[in-house]
């Protein structure tokens, strides 16, 4: 039995990996990959004590400092399938059929993308229907695309298509586009980008591959259909919760409520840290910092004993 | 040895992923870059029926994404 399995591999679920391992919990780390959210990114910045890192070399960097602990045990191929509370802790399944039990668990599991729910989306996925423009932007070479989303993942979209479709349409629901005013103008200001205001996409349509998306225009009423050839959907992020939404208490968003000043959740033996939780700053530094609170929790807890 | 395929953009982090895991595992692999080779990219799009990187040909058996356990099994790694 393990006293700690750690689930997610971004920056909480590392930076409580290295810590339970130097503090010497009996913890297994489940993870289908390392680096987070980040992983796409084309640069990170802000990570602390690293000018510039690409988000690849920094998923990396934290795999392995990770790897370099001699405490621990690491799933890195293997994803949680379901939690279960038992009468000494919980019980783990995982997508493989590997059945561990735990005594306590810190849910690192960050957040994942938010979907349109819109018909056509589910069918076209990939085939039309893209989440990774920095992946995928040079396959819609020559199309036609809309890109839904008008915060800073929108509008870097357009920027990692600018280079290879024929026109973008950057639809939005306001009048207004929310990312960050330096991108907006210099995206706006190039002849293959159209915005499309107030609108609502409703379906995306094809036959083999996406041909088309419905809106509604939400200051007429009327609905439109725009022949394209892609479309990119970056409308942000929910927190993955899931795991455990039977024992903790979420908040309206589905964020993990958690002590912020010892990560502990509603139930005493789960904690959380990262994009995961209510935390009001969803960043890379702060996931780590608030991962190292809860392993130094845990492990008080554990010692009390 | 099987005959491996990867269809890569320049940019994207999940080839160069599946290419270190190649690696890694002493996998020999061909890579098709799609941004600049067309017929490649109409290869890829023929054979895996959608337009998303990486896809991974292996002795005929497809792969969309970096599967790991997938490529494993079918490379036979333990």
């Amino acid at each position: 039995m393990y006293e700690l399995t750690i689930i997610g591999g971004g920056p909480a679920g590392v930076a409580a990996g290295v810590y339970a391992a130097r503090k010497k919990l009996k913890t297994v780390i489940i993870s289908e990959s390392f680096g987070g959210q980040s992983f796409v990114s084309a640069g990170v910045e802000n990570w602390i004590g690293t000018k510039s890192v690409s988000g690849f070399d920094f998923a990396k960097m934290l795999e392995e400092h990770l790897r370099a602990q001699e405490d621990i045990e690491i799933i890195g191929d293997d994803k949680v399938e379901s939690v279960q509370k038992t009468e000494q802790g919980f019980s783990i399944i995982t997508k493989s059929g590997k059945k561990l039990e735990t005594k306590y668990v810190l849910m690192a599991t960050g957040s994942q993308r938010k979907k349109l729910g819109i018909p056509g989306e589910k069918e076209f996925d990939g085939r039309g229907v893209a989440y990774c423009s920095i992946c995928d932007a040079p396959i819609f070479k020559g199309k036609d695309v809309a890109v839904i989303g008008s915060g800073n993942a929108g509008l870097e979209a357009v920027i990692d298509l600018l280079p290879y479709a024929t026109k973008i349409y950057l639809f939005t629901r306001t009048g207004e586009f929310k990312g960050d005013k330096v991108t907006q103008e210099k995206i706006l200001g190039e002849s293959k980008v159209q915005s499309v205001v107030f609108a609502q996409a409703e379906a995306i349509e094809g036959a083999d591959f996406v041909t088309s998306i419905k809106y509604k225009d939400l200051k007429t009423g009327e609905s439109k259909t725009l022949p394209i050839g892609g479309v990119f959907v970056e409308i942000g992020v929910i927190p993955s919760s899931d795991l455990v939404k039977d024992f903790v208490q979420l908040d309206s968003f589905g964020n993990v409520i958690v002590d912020h000043k010892t990560q502990q959740t509603s139930n005493p033996g789960i904690w959380a840290a990262g994009d995961v939780t209510d935390v009001l700053y969803k960043q890379n530094n702060i996931s780590a910092g608030d991962a190292i609170k809860a392993v130094l929790n845990i492990d008080e807890k554990l010692r009390k004993r | 040895m099987p005959k491996v395929t990867i269809y890569t953009t320049t940019s994207c982090v999940y080839c160069r992923m599946a290419k270190d895991f190649f690696q890694k595992n002493n996998v020999e692999y061909t890579e098709l870059n799609v941004v600049h080779d067309e017929k490649a990219r109409e290869d890829m799009i023929k054979k895996s029926r959608q337009l998303g990187v990486p896809v991974i040909d292996v002795d005929g058996e497809i792969f969309v994404g970096f599967d790991q356990s997938g490529l494993k099994k079918a490379l036979k790694i333990s």
